[in-house]
């Protein structure tokens, strides 16, 4: 299961990040050289980033590469680690299902007023949509490895800087 | 007041427990919103801050910088700016500590990434000082010091995130960091003189070089040097935005791997993920910092705190240099970036109002990052560097490194007395 979401994410997250620098590249290359830029790059760039950012999340989340203080862990003795670990599962869990009802009622507002991007006239209800399913997704991560505390990766240092 | 003095301890408490940072960042500041004001406030604010940074255009600048570094660390590039940088001065003593430093500072001319950085060099150097019997400390210190000099020459990731959250110009943080980060690299240099003056048989010279074969060096590094002039120069010149240049960028480092055959179909695709991951990861922290900014900026924390300290009759100077020693010693058991995204909402407005240019307090907040990076027991370069060279083992690793943190101390203090040194190349931009 984890492995076609790892396929599936992947490859969403990645396609829309190699598409913001082939439209930005192009964009530029356009206007500069050849006075002609590429209608709406800029709010196809705005969708792609959805895009690149939330399909990203789970794979964040399946990899434990969150930002965490982990200075104590090895001071703690492995049943606290164990309730610890689940406690804190739980409660990412519950936040990112919470985001994602959040996100899906705002999807619904989006949807009622119709609000679309400015040049191209792109719905945006569904990228909202997406935003909340993401969530979801990366909320049931988290949900799993609670049940199952011991598959959970927490190798991952989130190299950010 | 109070309230956000819960909140931050609240935050503390989280992240003792292990909740990941971002996450106990984003759940005090609704929890703290709803308290204070509104639940129907505070879910309203969280949905548009999700909603808001999920569709930024600018913030396109992030993942685009993130990339190109990738893609130049894929390419094998650091391999030959080491070279080229050996070639010229590797004959002095602790030659190939020097070679180090030079070579990491022309790398984060293209990478926006300590971490990365640091993570290159050792792959590239560490082999060559190991056979020439450099100390293991010297050598994983140098890499570790080296490393940092990703984020102060530009592009740099935390001068974007910087410049997102305080709405200070990218391009001219950018040209600000560029005179800082030669005198940080100078002065890492100047370390390795002194330190390998007391152990010159842990790092000998390496043999001299003609011109001739100097030249041809320098023609191994010509990728590094078009990427540089092109990205750079055209964000400084005003020919494109930083988010543009970014995508320049990180194009021209996919072409160039492409040109030098490191990448097929599969490593492409692998290189895209990681960017991805790493951007969301920093995007969660962003959206998270961002709520948590939101609920300090409605209590009466930062006004009161502004009010305190103005009236404490400090000279401004002074005031600056007290939140640097906040963060030297925060940076010692903190994640630099989550410092600096909890102590934001609160320093920056002080440094506004004592009518300092945010430009320059974003050099220092980088130059803070990087010793935080560097300095014992936690610092995230060591540990990078610690997962690579695992035979090496922390205590060797904290043993080399404490010169070169003294050093950027000393080097921070410079940058806090003179200003100018950050603020002069800015100064020409537009």
């Amino acid at each position: 299961m984890s492995k076609h979401l790892e396929t599936i994410c992947g490859l969403l997250a990645g396609i829309a990040l190699f598409g913001i620098m082939a439209l930005t590249f192009f964009d530029v290359a356009g206007r500069k050289f050849l006075s002609h830029s590429i209608t709406g790059s800029l709010e196809l760039t705005e969708l792609l980033m959805v895009i690149v950012i939330f399909a990203a999340l789970p794979l964040v989340s399946l990899r434990g590469e969150h930002v965490v203080f982990d200075s104590l862990d090895h001071v703690l003795p492995k049943a606290v680690r164990t309730v610890q670990q689940v406690l804190v599962q739980g409660i990412c869990g519950a936040a990112l299902l919470g985001l994602g009802y959040l996100m899906w009622q705002t999807g619904g507002n989006f949807l009622e007023s119709g609000e679309t991007t400015a040049q191209l006239a792109i719905l945006k209800a569904p990228f909202i949509y997406g935003m909340s399913v993401l969530c979801v997704i990366t909320g049931l991560v988290h949900l799993r490895f609670m049940a199952k505390p011991s598959q959970a990766n927490e190798d991952g240092d989130g190299g950010t800087l | 007041m109070t309230e956000a003095l819960i909140g931050f301890i609240a935050i503390f408490v989280l992240a003792l427990l292990r909740v990941p940072l971002a996450f106990g960042m984003g759940l005090v500041g609704i929890v703290g919103i709803g308290l204070t004001r509104s639940w129907v406030a505070a879910l309203a604010s969280t949905a548009q801050v999700v909603h808001e940074t999920g569709f930024a255009y600018t913030l396109s600048v992030i993942p685009l910088f993130i990339l190109m570094g990738n893609f130049v660390a894929k390419a094998g590039l650091a391999h030959e700016l080491f070279h080229a940088a050996y070639v010229f001065i590797g004959h002095l003593r602790g030659g190939l500590a020097h070679a180090t430093i030079a070579a990491c500072a022309g790398f984060g001319a293209i990478c926006g990434s300590s971490i990365a950085t640091a993570a290159t060099m050792s792959k590239v150097a560490y082999p060559s000082m190991k056979k020439l019997g450099y100390s293991d400390s010297l050598s994983t210190g140098v890499i570790a010091a080296g490393g940092t000099l990703g984020i102060m020459i530009p592009p740099s990731t935390i001068m974007v995130i910087y410049g997102i959250v305080t709405e200070t110009n990218i391009g001219k943080l950018f040209a600000a960091g560029v005179l800082p980060g030669l005198l940080t690299a100078l002065l890492l240099m100047t370390a390795v003189v002194i330190v390998t003056s007391r152990d010159p048989e842990h790092a000998p010279a390496g043999e001299k070089f003609n011109w001739s074969e100097r030249w041809k060096a320098l023609r191994g590094i010509w990728g590094v040097l078009l990427l540089v002039i092109v990205v750079l120069g055209g964000i400084y010149g005003g020919f494109f935005t930083a988010t543009e240049g970014a995508g320049i960028g990180a194009a021209g480092a996919f072409l160039f791997a492409v040109g030098r055959r490191a990448l097929t179909l599969r490593s492409t695709l692998d290189v895209l993920i990681e960017s991805a991951r790493t951007t969301a990861m920093l995007f969660t922290l962003l959206i998270a910092a961002t709520i948590f900014a939101n609920f300090v900026n409605f209590t009466t924390m930062p006004g009161d705190l502004k009010d305190w300290i103005t009236h404490l009759g400090l000279s401004p100077v002074m005031i600056v240099g007290a939140m640097m020693v906040i963060y030297i010693l925060l940076g010692t058991v903190m994640e630099e970036l989550t410092m600096v995204l909890l102590t934001i909402p609160l320093f920056f407005p002080i440094v506004v109002a004592l009518g300092f240019d945010p430009v320059w307090f974003g050099v220092l907040i980088v130059m803070v990052i990087q010793i935080g990076l560097i300095s014992p027991p936690v610092g995230m370069n060591l540990f990078v560097i610690n997962t690579l060279l695992p035979k090496v083992g922390l205590g060797n690793i904290f043993r080399g490194v404490w010169p070169f943190v003294v050093v950027q101390i000393i080097t921070l203090g410079i940058l806090l007395a003179f200003p100018s040194l950050s603020l002069w190349l800015p100064s020409f931009m537009k």
